[in-house]
């Protein structure tokens, strides 16, 4: 038996990160902001998106990617809020969106036309985090049904993200959930982070992250 | 979940590095695997075993290096080349 070893130490994740490079020029040339809303399921994200849609799209072309592991119900959930063309992305089983997948579907929006993009990914607090897909930031959604310890669980998808959305305020006075206290643990993870307050279903605190919406257009790739 | 898409990449990675005509004596596939990469390691042992126990390969081992950080890499993989190709 003769046996040589080939030294390869390739990053498995590699094509996909040239892709993800791909979709963050492509992003840059036409000066699309893109955001990656990544959460549990049930944190309340295509609620958030439907919010978003009908109170912004008038003023910023939004283009959406709704991705699923099974259905198109988000999409056609969001679809009602808009003309332009919801990009459903079933994944089959899978946990997650990559990087080809945007690519793709970036191919069916009309980016000249687009100034905002979001990517509602497959809900999932694990995997989304070790794939990047070109996209501008990660936002974390997670809701005050959850447990304010979400961020020390999952640390990597905290770390990974810029923005972080508490969502479902209005359920505060009925959970024993200590939102300043998910924050703090949020930092201890990431820093940096910047939070939203909001309530999908009151309107609560929206004000706040569509201003920020508006000033985040036009933003440039960075992470 | 995603370990199934990591093991596909690392035999897609291990085939473009060997060559599809020479697969099948890879007997040993290599990685790194950091402890912060978002990899269950058991699940992706697992997916591995399976898919390197089909064609084109031909039964090749994984092995599974654990270390600090978000690594996850293909380190390395071993070659009888007087292994028969079936």
């Amino acid at each position: 038996m003769t046996v040589r070893i080939i030294d390869v130490r390739e990053k498995i994740m590699a094509r996909n990160d040239e892709m993800a490079a791909v979709v963050r020029r492509r992003l840059l040339h036409t000066g699309v902001t893109a955001f990656n809303l990544v959460s549990s399921p049930g944190s309340g994200k295509t609620s958030l998106l439907e919010r978003t849609l009908d109170a912004l799209q008038s003023d910023i072309p939004i283009g959406i990617i709704a991705g699923d592991v099974q259905t198109q119900n988000d999409a056609d959930r969001l679809a009602v809020y808009t003309n332009r063309l919801v990009h459903a992305v079933v994944t089959g089983g899978a946990c997650h969106l990559d990087a080809r997948q945007v690519q793709e579907a970036l191919g069916a929006l009309d980016l000249n036309t687009i100034q905002l993009v979001f990517i509602e990914n497959v809900g999932n607090l694990v995997c989304p985090a070790s794939w990047d897909l070109g996209e501008t930031a990660k936002v974390v959604v997670f809701s005050v049904t959850e447990g304010e310890d979400k961020p020390l669980k999952y640390p990597k998808m905290f770390r990974m993200a810029r923005y972080a959305i508490i969502n479902k305020i209005d359920l505060l006075p009925h959970v024993p959930f200590d939102i300043d206290l998910a924050e703090n643990y949020a930092r201890s993870i990431n820093p940096g982070l910047r939070f939203f307050r909001t309530s999908a279903l009151t309107g609560e605190g929206l004000d706040e992250w569509f201003d920020f919406l508006r000033a985040s257009v036009g933003e440039q790739c960075s992470t | 979940m995603h370990e199934l898409s990591v093991a596909l990449e690392v035999c897609r990675i291990a085939e473009a590095q060997v060559g599809s005509d020479t697969v099948a004596q890879v007997v040993t596939v290599a990685l790194d695997v950091g402890d912060d990469a978002g990899v269950e390691v058991s699940n992706l042992q697992f997916c591995l075993e399976a898919l390197l126990g089909e064609p084109p390969f031909s039964n090749a081992q994984p092995v599974i290096h654990l270390c600090r950080g978000d690594v996850l890499r293909l380190a390395y993989l071993e070659v009888d080349d007087d292994r028969p190709d079936n």
